[in-house]
């Protein structure tokens, strides 16, 4: 499409109400930085902006700032460091030790992915600010889940159940709404302890959670999940 | 971080809650803004750049971007915001358009718009619906609902005095 046929449909694109064909269409003149287009969009992103200006005002609570600050603080609060470190060591140790699980659709098929490449990769998913932190424990499994929305998944636990020849634990990535998404399946080391790592982008879950299934995973869970963790 | 919070954390979480309403999601989605910005800030041009606008713009996609996810209504369009949030829409903004006095110019701006105009304003700002879903809520056609945001966008740019355009 021409941008003179796209104009009119600038304002809509700030608003993110246009759709397709037109939408796609803005957004590939952008891309080639089409100066028509860059500018009407400009100008109407400008006008969207300044409804804000309109807006009914209210007071964030006060720990926000607080939270926020800490976040990019250089200097690690001690509860952060007390929180964060055992883990990320354990994790890493576990990485380089013990040969973490990957996701077969993440593994490289020339199996030349190298400790340190894991290394990096668990440290990226700890190491993003916006990174949860979730603790799971009952009496049995204990554990957490560090989930990026960026990176992915790290599940780290403890006394996880000895399973019966044929069966593996899944990872489930649970939507706010709709059915789980199987996020791959992992096996426990001898000592009932298990770090799964659950690379990509981790977008509309609302929860995680781990069942029993059959070797080679299942589509849905057929199990009740052993572990299922609000983020 | 504390300056940048102390200058626009009011506003942005005013923007995120009156699309969200609910205070808990708000403050989820300030964070997610703010360590946005920052992680961003290096592609900003400081000088010549509108930090308002970009972070508030920013703030407003993570809240739409919210609510489409959790009523599953639209997929979600990482993209469309990626570009519409790009820091180089920003370059040469005008800035200074947060103050009390462009509140009062914002809000005479809405209320010259006809009640349709209006109407679909609210829809897609404070709702983020798309044109489709505002045709099938106000029982319009398609094209009805395009003039409507388009006009409205035209008043509101030439009320700001931000000049004609389309």
């Amino acid at each position: 499409m021409t941008c003179e046929e796209l104009r009119h449909e600038y304002g809509a694109f700030a608003l993110a109400s246009a759709e397709d064909p037109e939408r796609a269409e803005i957004l590939a003149h952008l891309h080639r930085h089409c100066p028509e287009c860059v500018a009407g969009v400009r100008s109407a992103v400008a006008t969207v902006a300044a409804m804000s200006g309109a807006v009914k005002i209210a007071d964030p609570p006060k720990h926000l700032r607080k939270r926020l600050v800490a976040m990019v603080s250089p200097v690690p609060s001690r509860r952060r460091f007390a929180v964060w470190f055992p883990w990320a060591v354990a994790a890493v140790l576990a990485l380089v030790l013990l040969s973490v699980s990957i996701p077969a659709r993440f593994r490289n098929p020339n199996n030349t992915a190298t400790a340190q490449a894991r290394f990096d990769e668990v440290l990226s998913i700890l190491k993003d600010p916006v990174t949860k932190d979730v603790a799971f424990g009952d009496p049995t499994v204990r554990g957490r889940f560090f989930v990026s929305s960026n990176k992915g998944v790290v599940f780290i636990a403890a006394h996880l159940p000895k399973l019966d020849a044929g069966r593996t634990f899944e990872m489930w990535l649970i939507p706010a709404s709709g059915k789980p998404v199987p996020a791959g399946t992992f096996d426990a080391l001898g000592d009932s302890t298990a770090v799964y790592v659950r690379p990509g982008p981790v977008v509309n879950v609302a929860a995680m959670a781990i069942s029993v299934e059959p070797a080679g995973g299942s589509a849905q869970p057929t199990t009740t999940p052993i572990v299922v963790s609000k983020l | 971080m504390a300056d940048l919070y102390d200058r626009f954390g009011r506003l942005a979480y005013s923007v995120i809650l009156s699309v969200v309403r609910d205070p808990s999601t708000a403050e989820d989605l300030v964070q997610e803004t703010f360590l946005r910005v920052w992680n961003r800030a290096h592609a900003f041009e400081a000088g010549r750049g509108a930090l308002g606008p970009w972070l508030l713009t920013i703030a407003r996609n993570r809240a739409i971007d919210h609510i489409r996810s959790v009523g599953s209504r639209m997929q979600k369009n990482s993209y469309e915001f990626d570009a519409s949030e790009h820091p180089s829409l920003f370059v040469d903004m005008e800035r200074d358009v947060f103050n009390t006095d462009h509140a009062r110019i914002i809000r005479k701006a809405l209320a010259k718009l006809t009640e349709n105009q209006q109407k679909v304003i609210e829809l897609a700002y404070y709702q983020g619906l798309s044109q489709t879903e505002m045709a099938e809520q106000m029982g319009q056609p398609l094209g009805t609902i395009k003039t409507w945001v388009r006009a409205a966008l035209k008043v509101l740019r030439g009320e700001l005095g931000q000049g004609t355009g389309a």
